[in-house]
């Protein structure tokens, strides 16, 4: 899997998450999870299940406070896949 | 009210306890060798959890502890939160339940404040406590010499519960055995199948809906409790302990119900079939998007200072806008459209803050702070707050004035107002520009924008902010200058 389709994974992710869709439409790799796409801490919960559930990983060496953009995220779904 | 919706032999079950202790004895008599708790390895019966509560209790004595005693709780959710929890008050002393994510220093000082005599830790936050701490602490693991159980009179104190303040300071109720034996009994009616269930358990056991709602009415019912330890593992632990019920707040309920759309199967299992949900507003779709899937999801309606539960509505289907009908033995009346309270599962008041005391309560009422409505079948509806409080769809009590003080400490921030946005918090600041510009900054908004996003990465994970607005103009004000929240 490529960058481009973990982004695009994430995205679908994000859909049932955050809620304008404006906000969806922008969404890109220096998107910040907090201030940008306005994600709460249940809001990141359903991202980290999903994430998990999506690409087969375990998310357990890592908090989601560790990430601020939607980079830091592609980056640790690529490295983990890669393991 | 309540009888039509649980069967008669279940309903008779459903009885007064003057204590814990009492309780507790009575469910080892009749459910001993059932499983109690599951937590990761560990896996207790009620005997076997008896065992390890009364060498706790050994251990307590062994410091000195006795009934009346206050010690302090400072542990994250688990077996030896249990096992703490009950050891204490069954020792007839009261256990002020410290919330996890306190610092250290806030830590020792409500030990302070609130006169513990002991602080019971988990070792995972030993390394956040000051060295010297102002009490004697121990392990959660702690062990001593079995020490029997202590019965004690209803009214004699039995937690002390952390709860956010409405003045910019937390507070800490204090709760009887009485108060909480009648909360614990109200949370088992209106529920077809109520005893020797088993529940799952995500909210945190400082959290009055935890406590009562999922640990007491569990163990009062013979049930089994699985300890879900991090939330993200949730529905894998879920397939594997096959819960019946989930005493949850309506944003992860939510939460599973979109999962459940997204991965196309329900995330929750069969073996589910009833859901608790308060703690805040829950929306009537949950109710009906649940009975979809088989589920029963009862709203209800609670606070701390009331031992949780105040009322649940066994008529969610028709009724799925309502918090229910209220429990029996409490008295409710509406005064300029708030609700006040009265009943044997009421605090008997926050822990040395008789200025909050005098403010929550009138004639004996306490004043909830929650605007309300009767229908015409005594069905209860909350219909707003009077009270600056914020509370998120996660259940999650913020109090604007304590995170706004934190951005207040930056000598660049004149002013702030933190408040709810579709369920997120947002930060306003009116910039201090006679500081700003004074730094020869190339971009000063772009610096200050930073400075607070700093300070929001340190702030507890509840507090912080998903919006920051930088404001050109200051706050509409009332005369004595204080900021007119609703009138930005």
């Amino acid at each position: 899997m490529n960058r481009q389709e973990i982004f695009e994974k994430l995205k679908e992710i994000a859909e049932l998450t955050v809620q304008d869709p404006a906000v969806l439409a922008n969404m890109n790799e220096d998107s910040d999870l907090s201030t940008d796409l306005g994600l709460s801490s249940v809001g990141m919960l359903y991202i980290v299940i999903a994430i998990e559930e999506m690409f087969y990983i375990r998310m357990d060496d890592v908090s989601f406070g560790d990430f601020r953009t939607v980079r830091d995220v592609v980056d640790y779904i690529e490295k983990k896949i890669a393991e | 009210m309540f009888e039509q919706y649980t069967d008669p032999v279940t309903y008779a079950k459903i009885v007064d306890w003057p204590n814990v202790t009492a309780m507790w004895r009575n469910s080892l008599k009749e459910y001993g060798k059932n499983l109690a708790v599951e937590d990761g390895e560990t896996a207790l019966t009620y005997e076997e959890l008896d065992a390890r509560v009364a060498a706790m209790r050994g251990a307590l004595k062994a410091q000195g502890i006795e009934r009346g005693d206050r010690v302090g709780v400072f542990a994250l959710n688990g077996c030896g939160f249990v096992v703490s929890y009950l050891a204490i008050v069954t020792s007839g002393a009261c256990a002020a339940l410290l919330p996890p994510q306190l610092d250290g220093m806030t830590v020792a000082g409500l030990s302070r404040m609130f006169g513990l005599k002991a602080l019971v830790v988990d070792a995972a936050l030993k390394a956040k406590l000051p060295d010297p701490m102002p009490v004697a602490t121990l392990g959660t693991d702690a062990q001593g010499e079995p020490a029997e159980a202590v019965e004690v009179q209803p009214e004699d104190p039995c937690v002390i519960m952390f709860t956010g303040g409405t003045t910019g300071r937390s507070k800490g109720a204090l709760l009887s055995n009485r108060a909480v034996m009648t909360g614990t009994k109200y949370g088992c009616y209106g529920i077809r199948e109520i005893f020797e269930q088993r529940y799952f358990l995500v909210l945190p056991l400082t959290h009055v809906f935890g406590l009562i709602r999922n640990l007491m009415a569990c163990l009062y019912t013979g049930s089994a409790l699985h300890i879900c330890r991090n939330n993200k593992d949730m529905f894998r632990e879920i397939a594997m302990f096959r819960p019946t019920v989930w005493v949850v707040v309506p944003a992860l309920a939510e939460m599973a119900l979109n999962l459940s759309r997204q991965f196309k199967r329900n995330m929750l299992g069969d073996s589910m079939k009833t859901i608790i949900c308060g703690a805040a507003p829950v929306a009537p779709y949950l109710v009906r998007e649940y009975h979809k899937l088989g589920i029963d999801l009862f709203p209800g309606y609670g606070l701390t200072e009331s031992a949780n539960l105040v009322s649940g509505n066994p008529d969610n289907l028709n009724r799925p806008e309502s918090v229910g009908l209220p429990f029996p033995g409490q008295e409710l009346k509406i005064v300029d459209g708030e609700l006040w309270l009265k009943g044997p599962n009421m605090m008997d008041g926050y822990v040395g803050n008789p200025q909050e005391n005098a403010a929550a309560f009138e004639d004996g009422w306490f004043k909830t702070g929650d605007l309300a409505r009767f229908d015409e079948d005594g069905f209860l509806y909350i219909t707003g707050r009077t009270k600056e409080i914020i509370v998120l769809s996660n259940g999650e009590n913020v109090s604007p004035a304590e995170v706004e003080a934190k951005f207040n400490e930056l000598e660049t921030v004149q002013d702030s107002l933190v408040t709810a946005e579709n369920d997120v918090l947002v930060l306003e600041v009116v910039p201090r520009n006679t500081v700003l510009m004074t730094k020869g900054l190339q971009d000063p908004i772009a610096y200050l924008r930073e400075q607070l996003n700093e300070v929001n990465r340190v702030l507890p994970t509840y507090q912080r902010v998903a919006k920051i607005v930088i404001r050109d103009t200051d706050f509409k004000r009332s005369p004595s200058m204080k900021i007119l929240r609703n009138q930005k």
